[in-house]
């Protein structure tokens, strides 16, 4: 009987221990990923994926650029501002409209054209 | 991408009445100021008070729908907050350089108007090592106690990031009642001499800047437990705490020049 009551007590006082643990376990904030919605989710999405530029923000750098191999520069759009940087130590970017389908010369004789954007994701 | 937002990472704001009603009560808090210091009703004052207060709820709950709720805080947004909240403490900073100013012109060099001394002949100051003291170790701590909170957030232990920043809050709160413990025992009134104008301008100007920052972290611990923040998403809460570090330097500034070097 002794030992009957001296078991149970032992399994009783260990399940408290084992609750209360559980009870106190911190609790955890949702993942980033989860978290997120709409646009903020769509560029961690992408970043996820490997594009560190989901919103083309960087610089393209120009090809060799004569009328046969113009670069290419990503639009949504039918139409889209490109602004060159025509030397290297330019002080000012020429900006041009570039029109979906028809290629276009700076006036430093770059030439530029508009291709598909894809979606960012 | 499918949303009707163009494809660029910045966000272009939707209408709102905030800008309008805050330049309105803004208008008529400063004018109720100034009728209350001369005509001594604060009517003006407390509709002026009421309205911006009521402009900054709205403003700022409509700011945590959109990005929380509507996720158009995107890397480069964020950004611009920083720099805005950048911007805003340099100028508070500049703020309390003034009042520095006016304490170290009228300290260094005193008048014959006041004795020729400093403090000023016939007042009695406050003991910089009893309450004084005590409040530069409470904000020291909520520093501490704030800056656990933030890495409670980036590890997503959401039970540690709610008690830290709840005992931050705390300690501001207990910051606060003892400078209000403080203003009601002291000797001196802001009528008494350039001592008590300065002391109580740059003190005061703090006390309330204290107020606004335990505001402002009482707002993120609520955005807390209404899980508004993940581990790489909660700029409001690292706004507040800058801000928050901010108050807690001035305090260091106000403690060792007034209290302590001109006490």
């Amino acid at each position: 009987m002794a030992s009957l009551i001296a078991r149970s007590l032992v399994l009783n006082s260990r399940r408290g221990v084992q609750l209360t643990s559980v009870r106190f376990a911190n609790k955890m904030m949702a993942d980033p990923m989860e978290h997120a919605t709409g646009l903020e989710k769509q560029e961690l999405l992408s970043k996820a994926a490997g594009n560190e530029n989901p919103f083309d923000m960087r610089v393209y750098k120009r090809v060799s650029g004569d009328q046969t191999n113009p670069t290419s520069v990503p639009s949504f759009y039918e139409r889209r501002l490109v602004g060159c940087i025509c030397e290297e130590d330019a002080t000012s970017i020429n900006w041009m409209w570039l029109e979906k389908g028809e290629s276009k010369r700076c006036e430093c004789g770059y030439w530029f054209q508009l291709a598909d954007a894809k979606p960012m994701v | 991408m499918t949303s009707s937002h163009g494809h660029h990472a910045f966000h272009l704001v939707d209408m709102s009445p905030w800008p309008l009603t805050g330049s309105i009560s803004a208008m008529m808090l400063t004018t109720g100021l100034v009728k209350w210091f001369h005509q001594f009703n604060p009517d003006l004052l407390i509709l002026g008070v009421t309205a911006t207060t009521l402009t900054m709820i709205q403003w700022w709950r409509d700011i945590t729908r959109e990005g929380t709720y509507q996720g158009l805080h995107t890397k480069a947004v964020t950004i611009g907050l920083r720099w805005g909240m950048i911007l805003f403490i340099t100028s508070e900073v500049l703020f309390f350089f003034s009042f520095f100013w006016a304490f170290f012109h009228s300290s260094l060099a005193p008048n014959v108007e006041v004795g020729s001394c400093w403090p000023p002949a016939g007042i009695q100051t406050f003991n910089p090592f009893q309450i004084p003291l005590l409040n530069t170790a409470i904000l020291l701590a909520s520093g501490a106690t704030v800056t656990w909170a933030h890495h409670a957030i980036m590890e997503s232990n959401h039970s540690q990031a709610m008690q830290s920043l709840g005992i931050t809050v705390f300690l501001g709160m207990y910051f606060t009642a003892l400078q209000a413990l403080e203003y009601y025992e002291a000797p001196f009134t802001i009528a008494d001499s350039v001592y008590g104008s300065t002391f109580f301008v740059a003190t005061g100007f703090h006390g309330l800047h204290v107020i606004i920052g335990s505001t402002f972290l009482m707002v993120c611990l609520y955005r807390l437990y209404k899980c508004h923040f993940s581990a790489t998403h909660h700029f409001g809460f690292e706004a507040a705490a800058w801000y928050w570090h901010f108050v807690d330097v001035v305090w260091l500034f106000l403690y060792i020049s007034i209290y302590w070097w001109g006490g």
